[in-house]
């Protein structure tokens, strides 16, 4: 496992102290410009500016490069099947048998790697600046009832404890003589059961254990909740949501005139 | 002299080039011995333990099983030689029932089919389990679950075993029948490194001890000499078994301070009183 099992990053950086809503609208507005544009370039800029961000609000480099080190198996994965999936257009840059590769089929492959990186850095932003309790009143604010606030809270900061303990799962076969590495691609496909079914097994057992702690810790679903750190948007919060409802409706029209 | 079963020289290693877990540590582990290796949560007992069996690889310094470097060994290859228990059953578990979670080490280890039968029906009656080889393992009781682990390690035959508190969360029967297990393994010959926090089971049963702290080795040696140095142990926010520390509180009475169990100070009690009054 990597920097820990939680991706939060404690800090009192400009960005730590924005209100989650602020930081949810900034994901929420990503995601429309993401999947809206076509443009590598956007999307390349999009990833700068977001690293940029991630810096400046005192990420560590070392933290930045653990997530891409989890996100390169699936960019990997969306480059190489992604032009074999999509064979149209012209130049063709390889065409033998059944396998016809272009050169928009890559460029397609290459705006949805880093379109996925562009969605799950969004998303990574709001989680390394926002610590559980923050997240969970965020997502209330937003609408969501308590219960499903601190569910889906609960779950995306169980991500990286999921891999933690995916990692360990694997070390426990190997230790058993376990070596998928030896076999072929289909057979190390299937060679991955155990570690799946133990890592179902556990998650589950997780799960079990973790609603147990919470009810006797008192939590009861559907009792009414004060907060001891009420949600404020300041005049930074506004100056950013401004900015973001800008950038967007900009981004938004430029599209739809060009192109 | 003994065989070296398990030898690092110079070893460190450093989680995620930041949290440095092992410092140029040094050590022999003598083929048919017990070894307890001891030391407060984070001093790098785990990692040291994985370094044993490839899982992990040193990046300063080598280790060498049974004389031989295992740096270039996939770790499937190492098993054969260690065995190693993870802490957690849940992180191993898998199969849908118990037979078929022990035959998998034999299964990748390559043994036989017949062999492989054999060894899987003389484990479930080992580890009495016969009556459960057709269950799905994730749903027995934690005790039983942990005992389908220690019958799948065993079911291998690795001359070397590697435990990582293995008895945590055990019942003192299971935990006792565990230990004579391994005594039994130890008999013919086999090597134990046993993780523990449990300094009773430590006096009890094994020959050496291995205290770290902070990723160094803080020293290493015959138990009851090492239990005996209070200081040294308190430094490793480790403490004796009570009974060697009431031995060593009644030393101005005379006691030696080294007792390791009840009985130890039984005799050596009696025999001090039996002297006092002449008897």
């Amino acid at each position: 496992m990597g920097p820990g099992f939680d991706l939060y990053t404690a800090g009192t950086s400009w960005l730590h102290r924005l209100d989650p809503r602020t930081k949810m609208t900034f994901v929420g507005a990503s995601f429309v410009l993401l999947l809206l544009t076509g443009q590598i370039i956007l999307v390349l800029a999009y990833l700068v500016v977001v690293h940029a961000v991630l810096r400046r609000a005192g990420i560590p480099w070392r933290r930045i490069g653990w997530l891409w080190a989890r996100m390169w198996p699936l960019t990997l994965l969306i480059l190489i099947l992604w032009p074999l999936s999509n064979p149209g257009g012209e130049p063709v840059l390889v065409q033998w048998w059944w396998i016809r590769i272009t050169l928009p089929g890559i460029g397609q492959g290459l705006l949805a790697g880093l379109r996925v990186n562009g969605l799950a850095f969004a998303v990574y932003v709001l989680l390394l600046t926002t610590d559980q309790s923050g997240l969970v009143q965020g997502l209330v604010g937003i609408g969501l009832p308590f219960e499903w606030g601190l569910a889906l809270a609960i779950g995306l900061r169980y991500l990286p404890l999921l891999l933690g303990m995916y990692g360990t799962i694997t070390d426990a076969q190997r230790a058993r003589g376990w070596t998928p590495e030896e076999e072929g691609l289909v057979r190390r496909a299937r060679a991955y059961g155990p570690t799946l079914v133990a890592l179902v097994i556990g998650a589950l057992r997780l799960t079990d254990g973790l609603t147990l702690a919470l009810a006797a810790r008192g939590f009861r679903p559907g009792q009414p909740r004060t907060t001891r750190r009420p949600l404020q948007l300041r005049w930074a919060d506004r100056v950013c949501l401004a900015g973001i409802g800008v950038l967007t409706l900009a981004l938004v029209a430029a599209e739809w005139i060009y192109l | 002299m003994a065989e070296c079963a398990i030898e690092l020289e110079k070893c460190s290693y450093t989680y995620d080039g930041q949290v440095r877990a092992l410092r140029n540590v040094s050590c022999t582990i003598e083929a048919g011995s017990w070894v307890a290796l001891v030391g407060q949560n984070g001093s790098g007992k785990s990692t040291l333990a994985k370094l044993c069996n490839g899982l992990l690889r040193p990046q300063e310094g080598r280790v060498r099983i049974n004389g031989a470097d295992i740096r270039d060994r996939p770790v499937g290859s190492v098993a054969r030689e260690v065995g190693y228990l993870f802490q957690n059953p849940d992180h191993q578990i898998f199969a849908p029932t118990v037979r078929e979670e022990i035959a998998f080490g034999l299964r990748n280890l390559g043994f036989p089919g017949e062999e492989r039968e054999q060894r899987l029906r003389s484990t479930l009656e080992a580890f009495d389990l016969t009556a459960y080889a057709d269950r799905p393992p994730a749903v027995l009781g934690f005790g039983l679950r942990r005992q389908v682990t220690v019958a799948s390690l065993f079911a291998c035959g690795s001359p070397i075993l590697i435990l990582d508190e293995a008895t945590q969360g055990l019942d003192w029967q299971r935990s006792q029948g565990l230990l004579d297990r391994l005594q039994e393994r130890q008999d013919v010959g086999h090597t134990i490194l046993f993780i523990t926090h449990d300094m009773r089971l430590v006096a009890e049963r094994a020959n050496r001890v291995m205290v770290l702290h902070q990723g160094e080795l803080l020293a290493e040696g015959p138990v009851r000499k090492i239990l005996s140095r209070p200081h040294l142990l308190a430094r490793a926010s480790v403490s004796p078994p009570p009974v060697t520390h009431l031995s060593q509180l009644l030393r101005p009475w005379g006691m030696k301070g080294d007792s390791l169990t009840v009985e130890d100070f039984y005799l050596e009690y009696v025999a001090l009183l039996a002297e006092r009054e002449g008897v």
